[in-house]
């Protein structure tokens, strides 16, 4: 019942359409990530999300109900950018959140601030964007909300840092809760997720569990004798998402099946049959931007 | 459970299989003992900093292939027979480690007494040398 | 649900006080350097010619009389010390004499009276005349209006960077734009509460007031309530329109009204100043603040004003307050982050 269900999620501003046809099934009790370059949608997805923005078309159901108000007791969000009032001091917006929500731990709010090193009685307008991500991270998870909905979470904080909002995500996750975050740090979300989501150009193009994306994605390598090689049967295989081809080098990278599409290439012909793994990183950026991917690949095969 | 596990996030192998691997080696190496008991889902996602559901999958996985079980309310535990299935597991290991180093060596183009000869070089280095000498 | 709106106008009453502290600290200065003055010996320092005769007596009814006589100078003064309740002195003089050449003068709870007869003149002084509450609610009208205006766009105040933490609170749009609105017009109340207690006790410094109620002084309370909450409002309006440019409307805002209202009292003598002249008493029409009329005792003793449309003029201003702040509500419930 803390389930997020978004159907075909379209919003348009003007002419620019920000977020195209994206649908999405956020279990309960789970972290799922959501990656994807800069300005691909996802800000403005969780914008829509969260009521804040309208939605031109689609519907966003939490637990199979519209959201409402009342809603907004269960779910904690932390934007992408400081939204916090400078003229006020951190410890006068520990007050805000407190008379704002009923399930607020005002306890466990000062234990965060103080984990972060922030004094709560110093104004917003004197703290570093990191410490302001710090305190909307530390309200947020002091809220014991059973949905968290975390916009770039770590920007601007210090590896230390980053490690805590690492360990309050899967801290929630252990308790049972949500969490929704997207991240940059591909690192944080290959430990964190379970399941995640790319978004690029405002469309969903990947979604799934993060170990079987691992799983199954492959790169399958093989050497040719010479440059006569022909692959018909290989790069028709459904399962080849992308091939790509140096002289007598042939680099496929497959969605699945990556020991049979080996065995294939081995009957081809090829010679120094290899199967490489590919970790999110490499997953995300072939998804996105196959050209850089495949230069990364290539480096790798070099040193290996 | 000592700090003996640890993951790769960044490897392009799931962290789950890493996890699984890892503690089947322990086993193997005595180093977890029979019976002995293995931190909850939980504590070990917060030790390691992954995702519970992770841990769950493999402790789910460790329980099918028998080598961990887990009693409801009580947690999950290394089967009594963990230690007759060590060299099981070891020599599951090991022909893995065998089969990725032949696949390297067959990449290359080395022939199949080129292979032996590396390999007893090899075997000299790591298992010193034949007591028969 | 609005505690960030509770601080502003604690942070605002808390000026607002610092304010009114400092005028009451001046009139306790000026009680205090004017002291010499207030006493009968004063008036006897300044009535001091040879020949007068000084006596003193005290009535029946506690109040010390003192009473200076100068017949060759034609002069009787009779000084009456009623204490707190103020005091009545009668000056008989010859007419060329005398200070004041107006009949009647009422500055606050002074009231002089003049009468001639023959050659001589008799000045009534009354120091405790009842203090019509208009004189108080124009302070707090002013001051109202003033702070209204700095409390003014609480709603623009969170479009601007805020919307993703008043947005996400579990309660309706329209309850948190009404609960910022609702705090604002206690701030704008307390204000106006705080400068009628300040202007109270500085004159307690001098006397204990008597404060008229009746009359023109509860219509001026009534409206100086309700326009400065209409203004408020109409402000609320713009900002959450305007509300990119907020802090540029609320600095304009009391200056071109201001304009505006002069522009109203052109004289129309050709088509250009007649053009301008009714755009801007058009435009002076939706002003909540161009209805509240400034009633000012004139030397006859007489207080000019229009009361006859107060009933009309009330009733816009509460309508004014409605409409606008509706306006407001509902560009808030529209607004995306």
């Amino acid at each position: 019942m803390n389930d997020i269900t978004i159907s075909h999620l379209r919003k348009v501003y003007g002419t620019t359409v920000a977020v195209d046809d994206v649908s999405l099934e956020i279990p309960s009790a789970s972290v799922f990530g959501v990656l994807g370059p800069n300005g691909a949608g996802k800000t403005t997805t969780f914008k829509c999300l969260l009521g804040l923005a309208r939605p031109t078309s689609g519907t966003i159901l939490f637990g199979g109900k519209p959201l409402e108000p009342a809603t907004f007791e269960r779910i904690a969000y932390v934007p992408e950018r400081s939204v916090l009032y400078d003229w006020m001091t951190v410890a006068e917006h520990v007050e805000m959140t407190r008379r704002a929500f009923t399930s607020f731990d005002h306890k466990r709010a000062h234990e965060l601030l103080g984990m972060f090193h922030i004094d709560p009685r110093r104004r917003v307008r004197v703290l570093s964007k990191g410490m302001k991500t710090a305190v909307m991270v530390a309200l947020a998870f002091a809220r014991n909300a059973e949905i968290l909905v975390l916009d770039e979470p770590t920007g601007g904080l210090d590896p230390i840092n980053q490690r805590h909002v690492l360990s309050l995500m899967i801290n929630e996750a252990a308790k049972g809760n949500s969490v929704v975050f997207s991240s940059h740090q591909i690192g944080q979300v290959e430990r964190a997720a379970e399941q995640i989501a790319v978004i690029d150009c405002g469309r969903l193009v990947l979604e799934g569990l993060v170990d079987d994306l691992k799983g199954d994605r492959k790169i399958v390598e093989g050497i040719f004798p010479d440059t006569t090689f022909t692959l018909d049967g290989i790069a028709n295989d459904a399962r080849v998402a992308r091939s790509d081809r140096t002289e007598r080098i042939l680099r496929l990278m497959v969605t699945a099946g990556a020991n049979d599409i080996a065995a294939k290439l081995t009957a081809a012909g090829a010679m120094g049959v290899r199967v490489l793994d590919l970790n999110l990183e490499d997953i995300f950026l072939y998804a996105v931007s196959p050209a850089t991917a495949t230069t990364d690949i290539v480096a790798k095969g070099t040193t290996s | 459970m000592p700090a003996v596990l640890t993951v790769d996030p960044r490897s392009g192998v799931p962290i789950y299989l890493q996890i699984i691997e890892q503690i089947k080696r322990s086993v193997a190496l005595g180093v977890l003992q029979p019976g002995e008991q293995l931190p909850t889902v939980k504590q070990l996602a917060i030790d390691l900093t992954v995702n519970p559901n992770t841990v769950a999958r493999a402790y789910r996985e460790l329980e099918r292939e028998h080598v961990i079980e887990t009693s409801p309310g009580r947690g999950s535990f290394v089967r009594a027979n963990g230690v007759a299935e060590a060299p099981k597991v070891a020599a599951e290991i090991g022909g893995d480690a065998l089969d990725v180093a032949l696949r390297e060596t067959k990449s290359v183009g080395l022939e199949r007494h080129e292979v032996r000869e590396l390999f007893e070089l090899a075997l000299q280095r790591w298992y010193g040398a034949e007591l028969s000498e | 649900m609005n505690y960030v709106e509770w601080l502003r106008i604690r942070n605002c009453l808390r000026v607002v006080a610092i304010i009114l502290a400092i005028f009451v600290l001046l009139a306790v200065v000026l009680r205090v350097s004017v002291a010499r003055y207030m006493s009968p010996d004063a008036w006897i320092e300044h009535f001091h010619d040879p020949g007068t005769t000084v006596s003193h007596v005290v009535l029946p009814d506690g109040t010390k009389r003192t009473i200076l006589d100068n017949a060759a100078e034609q002069t009787h003064v009779v000084i009456d010390d009623r204490g707190q309740q103020g005091k009545h002195i009668v000056v008989t003089e010859p007419t060329a004499r005398a200070h004041t050449d107006t009949k009647h003068v009422n500055v606050g709870s002074i009231q002089v009276q003049e009468s001639r007869h023959g050659s001589l003149t008799t000045t009534t002084i009354d120091t405790n005349g009842s203090v019509p509450m208009l004189y108080y609610m124009a302070f707090a009208d002013l001051f109202a209006i003033v702070i209204g205006t700095f409390l003014a766009a609480p709603l623009a105040r969170e479009i601007d960077g805020h919307l993703e933490v008043s947005l996400t609170k579990p309660v309706s749009r329209a309850r948190f734009a009404v609960g910022a609105i609702g705090i604002d017009v206690l701030g704008i109340l307390g204000t106006s509460l705080l400068t009628v207690v300040a202007l109270y006790i500085c004159q307690l410094l001098f006397e204990t007031p008597s404060l008229d109620f009746s009359g023109i002084n509860a219509r001026a309370i009534a409206m100086g309530i309700a326009s400065p909450l209409a203004w408020y409002a109409l402000l609320c309006a713009l900002t959450t329109w305007l509300n990119r440019s907020w802090i540029g409307v609320l600095a304009a805002a009391l200056p071109i009204a201001g304009v505006v209202g002069i522009l109203t009292l052109l004289p129309t003598q050709n088509v250009i100043a007649l053009f301008i002249h009714d755009t801007a008493w058009v435009i002076s029409r939706l002003n909540p603040l161009s209805y509240v009329s400034m009633a000012v005792p004139s030397d006859d003793g007489t207080v000019s004003y229009r009361p006859d449309n107060f009933g009309l003029r009330f009733t816009l201003e509460v309508m004014f307050f409605v409409v606008y702040g509706a306006i407001a509500v509902w560009r808030w419930q529209r607004v995306e982050a």
